[in-house]
């Protein structure tokens, strides 16, 4: 059961734990102790059945964890560019968090950390492709389209990407140390606001942490809404991918179809819920608007006409010649690399990898029942897409049960605002595992770690890339669709 | 495949939303707005007590407390709702969207609840340049300097079917070397203020931005992090401001058009 779990604190060899079969790791991160000293935590999922965090102090150099798993990567760099933590054994420590306006030697997460002083650190070294006929492309961070910000560095030859190096974190936001210090109602504003699109997923995940810290259960018919919310969420997030997949293949009809599809579902939150994406809505001990029972049923109608209109647009999507040739064995991502990088949500599912935190880590009320889960094998653009489509209707089931049997009574709880507790806990969110971890002090928040699916799954899409055409890599960069705000926090 | 689309899109029923009901139009945006008649000072202060942020405050003035209600700052978290017995309720219009810094504050005596109206604002010199030269046509780059994204998906919104910003002649186009207006998201972080420095003077004049959401206004919730160097009018002149978390699609709308029609 998701978070329940006592945490050890006890000296559990984390890599050793790592070297285990069936052990996939879920997250490290850093915390301060009350004297200041530095640990570090080590999330993983056993067996796709249970979570565990252990932790080992941080002051002295730690051994890298990335020679046996390369999932580590990243957390080990922001790790060391957030506490200055020394690790060993890691094969690249490049900045990265921190481009070259951040002085040097700024640790923004240790203790004592005021503000960043002016200074400038040395440029970021690219990998360097060469060979006869390479070239290299510079995108970003200024992008085309109306999406977030990044840098690609591609190496080609000719139309052929040979190497692509990802350079982000232009979106950071120092979020993780905003939390210091709040109080617990006030986390939920930052909690939405680490990926706009997916805050309700944030704002659940952020509160059932806090929910699970303090030993504190949500009435029933707070968790129907949470999950409605929830799966509505997910609807809006695949339909709109599905959409943007044809608008990238010049297959605009759809695209515009799709983007109705998901104004409905926006205006009927607003009609429902006064809010389009649901911001405010979960806080910790439940949620705060109701849905009258008159308004359930239409509601229901509502998602059920969405559903139904989007299934038959996706079977025109799927059958279209052009979309096929486009789509299929385009941005293969292997199942071993899938593996590897410990990548999570509907793209790991796409590869072959059944694992989703709704069905293995239940919480709320996808306790009650078992969540069917869609996969595909084959790891291309259209597996990446067919997982969305399948992934709707059963949002939409789910949904449907729900509002048949929504519990009557209160829909949120009280929760003690001023003890000491930690705690974590996961959701599924549209893009895959988003995982929090709180710590409590005297009611205000002393740490939230927050392990975005995008930061886990960034990593892979420069896998995906080589021996495909650089003309195909905003199809292939879509069907992963990865938050940048949510990866860079 | 491509005629079955056509049909069912041609037999579907219409829904774009006319202009009328979408100018200031705020709903499900969760913006606060205040009844007058139920604005007491005991409830001010309360209100201003729950607000996370520095959107709502009380200021002395010739003997006089006023609630000030600033916009810019204001995360839509429905707090002062929450609290305020009535006297807040959730904006159904919103005058403000597009309007220069100042024209995102308002002021009530709490005493009496009136509000207390400030002056007009003047139309800005670029912007009716660029109405003389280009009549209703407008290209828009957009500038994500740090957003969380929600600030895009409204964006994104607005060039649907129900909002369908083209009927006005407006465009996003791919370069900023081929916009007449940036729409500035985020509260411009430390990573991200070069980029935008360069993205502005990249834009032919005369230009204009317009600063989108409580990030894009006041940094929102991130200001005053160690990693944001906003907000963006602390990098780049700001010509006009569209406050939200985020803005609706209506709001975005009305504030682009507003920018473009004010006038003194």
């Amino acid at each position: 059961m998701n978070a329940i779990l006592a945490q050890s604190h006890e000296t559990t060899d984390p890599l050793k734990l790592l070297h285990r079969p069936g052990v996939r790791l879920v997250s490290i991160f850093g915390s301060l102790d009350e004297d200041g000293s530095r640990r570090v935590h080590y999330a993983v999922d056993i067996d796709n059945r249970q979570y565990r965090v252990v932790s080992i102090a941080g002051e002295g150099p730690i051994a890298s964890a990335t020679p046996i798993t390369p999932a580590a990567a990243w957390y080990e760099r922001e790790l060391h560019d957030q506490y200055g933590v020394a690790i060993e054994g890691h094969p690249d420590l490049r900045p990265l968090l921190f481009h070259e306006n951040w002085a040097e030697g700024v640790h923004p997460m240790t203790a004592g950390f005021e503000k960043v002083p002016a200074g400038t650190r040395t440029p970021y070294r690219f990998l360097k492709v060469e060979g006869e006929g390479v070239c290299e492309v510079p995108v970003g961070p200024v992008h085309a389209g109306i999406i977030e910000p990044g840098h690609f560095r591609f190496s080609i030859v000719g139309d052929t990407v040979l190497n692509l190096e990802l350079r982000h974190f232009y979106t950071h936001k120092g979020t993780e140390k905003l939390f210091e210090n709040m109080p617990i109602a006030d986390g939920c504003l930052i909690a939405e606001s680490v990926s706009g699109d997916n805050c309700f997923a944030h704002a659940v995940a952020y509160s059932q942490a806090m929910e699970n810290s303090f030993g504190v259960a949500v009435p029933a018919r707070g968790r129907a809404l949470r999950l409605i919310g929830l799966e509505l969420e997910r609807m809006m997030a695949h339909i709109a991918d599905v959409g943007a997949l044809c608008g990238d293949v010049g297959f605009t009809v759809p695209a515009a179809y799709t983007a109705r599809i998901k104004e409905s579902l926006l205006l009927a939150s607003t009609r429902f819920f006064r809010t389009r994406f649901w911001r405010g809505v979960a806080v910790p001990g439940g949620v705060t608007i109701d849905l009258a029972a008159v308004d359930a049923a239409e509601l229901q109608r509502i998602v059920a006409e969405a559903a139904r209109d989007f299934a038959e647009l996706a079977k025109i999507i799927l059958e279209t010649p052009s979309v096929q040739n486009r789509f299929e064995s385009t941005g293969v991502l292997s199942r071993d690399v899938a593996r590897d990088l410990a990548v999570v949500g509907p793209v790991t599912r796409a590869s072959g990898i059944k694992i989703d935190v709704r069905r293995d880590h239940p919480y709320g009320r996808y306790r009650e029942f078992a969540t069917e889960i869609a996969h595909h094998s084959q790891g291309d653009v259209l597996a990446r897409a067919r997982i969305r489509i399948d992934e709707t209707a059963i949002s939409a089931r789910l949904i449907a049960d729900t509002l048949r049997e929504m519990p009557t009574g209160a829909i949120r709880t009280s929760i003690s605002a001023d003890a000491s507790a930690e705690g974590f806990s996961a959701v599924e969110s549209p893009r895959g595992e988003l995982f929090y971890w709180v710590r409590v002090r005297n009611g205000r928040i002393a740490r939230c770690h927050i392990k975005s699916p995008s930061f886990q799954n960034w990593p892979a899409l420069p896998l995906a890339m080589p021996g495909n055409i650089i003309a195909d890599f905003p199809l292939i960069n879509k069907s992963f669709n990865l938050s940048y705000s949510g990866c860079d926090r | 495949m491509i005629f079955d689309t056509v049909k069912q899109s041609l037999s579907s029923r219409r829904v774009l939303i006319p202009v009328e009901q979408l100018l200031m139009d705020a709903q499900g945006s969760r913006m606060p707005d205040v009844q007058p008649s139920l604005l007491t000072a005991e409830i001010a202060r309360r209100a201003a007590d729950a607000c996370p942020t520095t959107a709502l405050t009380l200021e002395e003035a010739d003997g006089r407390t006023q609630l000030v209600l600033n916009y810019a700052d204001c995360v839509a978290c429905g707090r002062c709702i929450e609290a305020g017995a009535g006297a807040f309720v959730a904006a159904q219009k919103l005058a403000c969207c597009g309007a220069t810094k100042s024209g995102l504050v308002r002021r009530w005596d709490v005493a009496s609840g009136a509000e207390i109206v400030s002056s007009e604002r003047e139309m800005e010199n670029s912007a009716r340049e660029i109405r003389s030269l280009l009549g209703r046509a407008l290209n828009i780059r957009e500038v994500d300097a740090g957003s969380c994204n929600g600030c895009e998906a409204e964006i994104v919104a607005i060039t649907n079917p129900y909002y369908d910003l083209e009927r006005f002649g407006i465009h996003f186009v791919a370069s900023p070397k081929h916009a007449d207006m940036l729409l500035v998201t985020g509260p411009v972080t430390r990573n991200m203020a070069e980029a935008v420095r360069q993205t502005y003077a990249a834009t032919p004049s005369p230009k204009l931005v317009v600063a989108v959401g409580a990030c894009g206004c006041s940094g929102g919730i991130f200001a005053g992090s160690h990693a944001t160097a906003g907000p963006l009018d602390a990098i780049i002149p700001v010509d006009g401001y569209i406050p939200g978390c985020p803005p609706t699609p209506a709001m975005l709308l009305s504030g682009i058009l507003h920018v473009l029609q004010r006038r003194s």
